[in-house]
């Protein structure tokens, strides 16, 4: 009675061990894992309506500038490997503009200018979208120190603006952060 | 190295599925039984588990992956893997996983020998994990959102709780005729570590239109909370402990206090119908030592830099924004959380029935059992979102007078052809069982999306003319 017991005991509990098996597992693998997300967010926009741009017709510059601490975010700032700035103007007023933005660091300074020139409204529709900018290596570690926007905006000289002056000048930006978790 | 894996595999397993002991639950030879049925028909003079072998189980399950999904070794690139995974996945599937340990157990009938009322007693060490899979999270953080403007991302799909504890309990049961047997157990559950955040809501959307004066409309709205206990000091810098042994420190000896009640009963409709059930785990933790609750909570909406050149100059920094509109608070107040309350119930059919071949009819009185019975189990376990449900038809068998097998055929939400076995048997006062869920899967456990095992030893002690 009792060998018998064992026997079935032995017999089910051997077979059980010895079916059970498992393929070649390998988590080690769990190393290799890399996280690649890339963010698509807004970057800056304006809108300046012309009748607000009041002057005799002469060359001069109005300007801005505005905090951008996204860096300030270790996390963000260390797995950042690549990022892509792309720009969009739309003119409508009858007046040729050079905008610049200006990416400061703490102090002030000026890290590097993007410039974009831009024709004078003629009737026809003026939506300029310029070339992506780049930014990796080198570039991007001076991108990195960048805390402050500084924008100019530079307005030649043509016909007088005034408070019943229609049209604008549009800005509309995007940035796409490109990031290597792992 | 193989063997390495193995063990691996098997530990991942026991760090990681349902509650549902469909094998244990009514086998009723194995005096565990009680704890998946406090009513249970069991009897005995005396009992005691073989300290901390008396009763060893765990489970786990994963409705949508595999441990081979993941990490076989078949050159594909891990990252790929994870994404396929993540893929093949919806915010549906879980990932669930319970273990158990008896420290001790025992028990004792209670009154002369004519009476059949019984008191069963122990404690045991739990650990249970559910999580649904965050795919939302997960997509965002494999690809971030530049495929997918337009999406709103759920951050509702971040749902999990986890949870270490200790249990002493305290049991009766009694068999009033031949009918009806009832019985109850009281628990005292101490819970070393919890995480609970299970109350998340919110998405992170990026749009886009051509009338917003933006090129995208970026919102993030967050009601995302998690609640812990017994889990802070380890995250703070200064610690400098070991924390698997605080841990058990804290499980045993010093955790979360809470309450709660076991019941069931079974039924005889004729002598060979049976009917039980009962429901296991009502009860709850006032989660009170070493609470911390993190929460992010508000609306956000993000409109890049914006420049304005009348001379308005109104500072504003993109972080500050960020950090005050959705800001990271920390509060610390008690919280109380409900155990996964577990829902049996069976009915059995008994045929074929036998004389005991082994023993001796010295007294005239003849004890006939049944060979064979087959019959239906039903599940329910209370989780987040919607309960789980099972549902198994069994076969019972007495190999000898001692020694009984269960097969069991169980569809749930991890696998449609889970077969279970078990066997338990008896010589002298040993008491030897095993149970395996899932046997199919055996043969390769990393491809199994479920599996589950209970193991025990118990010595137990009946009357001599039992």
């Amino acid at each position: 009675m009792k060998s018998n017991f064992y026997k079935v005991i032995k017999i089910v509990i051997l077979s059980l061990l010895f079916s059970s098996c498992s393929s070649d597992l390998d988590f080690g693998q769990i190393d290799d894992l890399k996280l690649e997300p890339a963010f698509l967010a807004n970057l800056a926009h304006f809108d300046i309506p012309a009748n607000k741009l009041i002057d005799d017709g002469g060359n001069h510059v109005i300007d801005d500038s505005r905090g951008f601490d996204v860096f300030k975010d270790k996390f963000f700032n260390d797995h950042l490997k690549k990022a892509e700035f792309n720009f969009e103007f739309e003119n409508t007023i009858d007046r040729a503009f050079v905008v610049s933005l200006e990416l400061l660091d703490a102090n002030g300074q000026v890290l590097q200018t993007l410039t974009f020139p831009i024709p004078a409204y003629r009737g026809t529709a003026n939506v300029i979208k310029f070339p992506t900018e780049v930014f990796e290596n080198q570039r991007l570690d001076l991108l990195k120190k960048t805390i402050k926007i500084g924008f100019k905006v530079a307005i030649f000289e043509g016909t007088p603006l005034n408070n019943q002056s229609l049209g604008g000048l549009k800005l509309k930006s995007s940035a796409t952060a490109y990031l290597i978790i792992g | 190295m193989k063997k390495i894996y193995l063990i691996i595999c098997l530990i991942f397993q026991l760090s990681c599925f349902s509650q549902n002991k469909e094998i244990l639950y009514n086998f009723t030879s194995i005096p565990q039984s009680l704890m998946v049925n406090p009513g249970a028909d069991v009897s005995y003079k005396y009992y005691f588990g073989f300290p901390v072998l008396s009763g060893i189980s765990a489970n786990l399950g994963s409705s949508s992956f595999t441990a081979y999904d993941l990490f076989a070794n078949n050159g594909v690139d891990f990252n790929q893997k994870v994404r396929n995974v993540v893929n093949q996945s919806t915010n549906r599937d879980k990932v669930v996983t319970n273990q158990q340990l008896e420290v001790f157990s025992g028990g004792f009938r209670i009154g002369g020998r004519e009476s059949k009322s019984y008191i069963s007693f122990g404690l045991y060490q739990e650990f249970d994990f559910f999580m649904f899979v965050p795919k939302d999270l997960a997509i965002l953080a494999l690809d971030g959102n530049i495929n997918y403007i337009g999406k709103s991302f759920n951050l509702g799909d971040l749902s999990m709780k986890a949870e270490v504890l200790s249990v002493w309990h305290v049991g009766f049961h009694k068999k009033v005729n031949e009918k009806f047997v009832y019985g109850g157990r009281a628990k005292i559950y101490s819970s070393g570590a919890n995480a609970t955040s299970t109350k998340n809501s919110g998405y992170i959307y990026t749009g886009q239109s051509s009338t917003d004066p933006n090129l995208y409309n970026q919102i993030i709205s967050s009601d995302l909370e998690l609640k812990t206990s017994g889990l802070s000091k380890f995250t703070k810098d200064e610690y400098e402990g070991n924390v698997v042994k605080d841990i058990a420190n804290n499980t045993f000896l010093s955790g979360s206090l809470g309450l709660g009640v076991d019941a069931g009963f079974t039924y005889y409709i004729k002598d060979n119908l049976q009917l039980t059930a009962s429901i296991i785990d009502l009860g709850f933790i006032k989660q009170s030592k070493d609470i911390e609750t993190l929460t992010y909570k508000g609306t956000y909406k993000y409109d890049g830099v914006n420049p304005d050149f009348t001379g308005n100059d109104a500072p504003e920094d993109i972080f500050d924004e960020f950090d005050k509109a959705i800001p990271r608070d920390t509060l610390y107040n008690k919280y109380t959380t409900w155990r996964p309350t577990k829902f049996y119930s069976s009915i059995q059919y008994s045929f074929g029935e036998a004389r005991p071949d082994d023993e001796c009819n010295c007294r005239g009185k003849i004890n006939t059992y049944y060979k064979n019975a087959v019959g239906a189990q039903l599940f329910a376990m209370s989780a987040p979102r919607e309960p789980l449900f099972a549902l198994t038809a069994f076969y019972k068998r007495s190999i000898f007078r001692k020694l009984e097998a269960k097969a069991t055929y169980t569809f749930d939400t991890f696998s449609n052809k889970n077969i279970g076995l078990g066997l338990a048997g008896t010589v002298g006062a040993v008491n030897i069982y095993a149970l395996f869920g899932n046997v199919l899967e055996y043969k390769d456990l990393s491809k199994a999306s479920s599996a589950t095992f209970q193991l025990g030893i118990n010595f137990v002690f009946q009357d001599r003319d039992d």
